[in-house]
């Protein structure tokens, strides 16, 4: 068993001393471990171009069913209007403020379904989340998947009915999350259970299953 | 000095779950919350560590409450009760046999607290919860059925039914949707559960009131 | 093309977690070959490396509501190439215990005991295969990418004092297992 190296040559090798600043009798030993490590081979790696497509054919994959299925259905006007056909209050609310949107979505019965998931892969699921607000200027999701940042995951308006929605892919588990309408608003989920949040508010659950089934 | 190497000085740390043990409290919290509660935080965080109870939840809540704008005090005295609540959750682990009880369990406990369940429901919860029963999933199941607005006896009354009648876990994993199905059959929460207890006592397969089929026979030849 | 160079991580992470799968392709080109030589060096081929960069890309999109900060993608993508690498390892010292050093880089007598670096490289690179995972991460974070002690600290969660142990350690190990090649 050889000798390590001593300790002044390796803070040479660390970049704290220099060749110059060691004794005489250290300088062979300096040298030969110098040498040893610049033997690293440091030249930059450059993957294959299919790189890029294989990654995004995997990707398209996980992002297929489940989200072309969102996508159908915002796309679809015709469902939209089943939707509010089926709540009269809503047809009411006419061009609806951000306060009065709350209010309705604080009392009516919860008949919407909450997120949907469906599978992604093997340890994420695709969690579809949607809002009705149609006042609203803009909306995000906020919860323990995103460290409740509410700039990290906007909903998108479907069409001009008011409904907002996104689809996030979240690991499996229970995570806590709620709306957050106009940047400041915190809205909970109407189509979920809710819990005390600790500060005097609510918070959305949902619980994601490795088998994608819709569950709470 | 190459781009690769120079680009790679730019990575700041991103905590990626599972990767990172022993992760600094203090750095997660930081530009997150305000001083003060940062400071408070990192405290009850050790304290909780040496209790052996996840600090995870601690911090979720504090960036939280950071997040949502809540005053200081208001942010650390929830970090507090919660940790408190899972020291609760402890402890009635621990009187229902589990030794050493997992992180998720803990939690589990602690959700269950939350919604208004008392110790001895996580005990009791706990007990029956032997394999293949998750005892962190049984604790999932019954805190949401309650913040479903499931009233507490029914909801544990639902879990034991389905436990009794050997149930697949998965089918315990189903029981929130099940019951919201039955609110918007026009049931409440209390008597579509009482509804899923008495369908699982009996043997039947689950189906919550206004929800069952009509029994008519499918035409193959419709189009 | 102008127009995506320009879109930062944080834009772009954004657009796809609000449904627009198509852009992730501009972080993949992006990434592919900024950690590829890290990568390499740390499984000791490129075509395993390869692998474990394509299969980090797609475990990022997969699990791109986690990253906490879409400004700090990189760094975050890293960690799971990082984790991806060290699984590798794992799963090849349990399906082949690695051979002693020696095999295939026997050298032949020459007076001097001098080898040109092609070799010298060869059975570094070996070598580096006989080290801890942990070892050899720092060793080529240090010597092929150029990093600072503290800066391997921020990324990789362990202290500079911590570090430099197993720098020093990796140099003894390593000196011991190159001494055929001096």
């Amino acid at each position: 068993m050889i000798a390590g190296y001593h300790p002044l040559v390796k803070q040479v090798l660390d970049g704290e001393l220099s060749l110059a600043d060691l004794p005489p009798e250290l300088r062979a030993e300096a040298e030969e471990a110098v040498r040893l490590v610049q033997a690293a081979d440091r030249a930059p790696v450059i993957l294959s171009s299919a790189v890029e497509d294989r990654v995004m054919a995997v990707v398209r994959g996980h992002a297929a069913s489940p989200a072309r299925r969102a996508w159908r259905w915002i796309n679809a006007p015709r469902d939209i209007e089943l939707r509010l056909r089926v709540r009269p209050w809503v047809l009411w609310g006419g061009a609806l403020a951000a306060a009065a949107v709350l209010a309705l979505l604080l009392t009516r019965p919860t008949s919407s379904p909450g997120p949907e998931t469906r599978v992604a892969s093997r340890d994420s699921v695709l969690v579809r989340f949607v809002l009705y607000a149609p006042g609203a200027r803009r909306v995000a999701v906020a919860g323990t998947f995103n460290q409740w940042d509410r700039s990290a995951a906007p909903l998108v308006p479907a069409g001009t009915s008011g409904v907002w929605t996104t689809t996030l892919a979240l690991p499996v588990g229970q995570h806590q999350y709620a709306f957050v309408v106009d940047g400041e608003r915190w809205v909970v989920d109407p189509g979920a259970p809710a819990v005390n949040d600790g500060f005097g508010r609510r918070n959305s659950l949902v619980a994601v299953t490795a088998h994608g089934t819709r569950a709470l | 000095m190459n781009r690769c190497s120079l680009l790679l000085r730019l990575i700041v740390l991103a905590v990626v779950p599972g990767a990172l043990a022993g992760q600094d409290v203090a750095k997660q919290l930081d530009g997150r919350v305000s001083p003060d509660v940062r400071k408070a935080v990192v405290t009850i965080a050790a304290d909780a560590a040496a209790r052996g109870l996840p600090v995870a939840p601690l911090v979720e809540k504090a960036i939280e409450g950071g997040a949502k704008g809540v005053p200081a005090d208001r942010v650390i005295a929830a970090v507090r009760t919660l940790a408190g609540r899972m020291g609760d959750a402890m402890s009635a682990l621990r009187a229902a046999g589990v030794v050493a009880p997992s992180g998720d369990v803990v939690e589990g406990g602690a959700d269950a607290l939350n919604v208004g369940l008392t110790s001895s429901d996580v005990r009791d919860l706990v007990r029956v919860s032997r394999p293949p029963y998750d005892a962190s999933l049984t604790l999932r199941v019954a805190a949401t059925l309650v913040a479903l607005g499931v009233p507490p006896d029914q909801a544990l009354q639902l879990v034991n039914a389905m436990i009794k009648a050997g149930r697949s876990p998965g089918d315990l994993l189903t029981l929130p949707a099940e019951v919201q199905a039955g609110v918007g059959g026009g049931a409440t929460p209390g008597q579509a559960a009482a509804g899923l207890a008495r369908a699982a006592a009996a043997g039947r397969p689950p189906v919550p009131p206004g929800q069952a089929k009509t029994g008519k026979p499918v035409n193959p030849h419709r189009p | 093309m102008g127009l995506e160079a320009e879109a930062s991580d944080a834009d772009v992470v954004r657009a796809v977690l609000a449904g627009d799968v198509e852009r992730y392709a501009v972080l993949v080109r992006r990434y592919r070959d900024r950690y590829a030589r890290f990568a390499t060096r740390m499984l000791g081929s490129r075509d395993i490396a390869e692998d474990a960069v394509q299969d980090a890309l797609v475990r990022a999109y997969d699990r791109l509501a986690d990253c906490r900060d879409p400004a700090k993608f990189a760094g975050w993508l890293f960690l799971i190439l990082r984790n991806r690498c060290f699984a590798e390892r794992r799963r090849r010292q349990r399906e082949r215990p690695l051979s002693p050093v020696d095999d295939g880089v026997a050298a032949p007598d020459r007076p001097d005991g001098a080898y040109d670096q092609l070799e010298r490289q060869r059975a570094l690179e070996q070598s580096l295969g006989h080290l801890t995972a942990e070892q050899r991460e720092v060793f080529v974070l240090k010597h092929v990418e150029g990093m600072a002690y503290e800066e391997i600290a921020q990324v990789t969660g362990a202290t500079v004092a911590s570090l430099k142990m197993r720098m020093h350690r990796a140099y003894d190990r390593l000196r011991d297992l190159m001494r055929g090649h001096q």
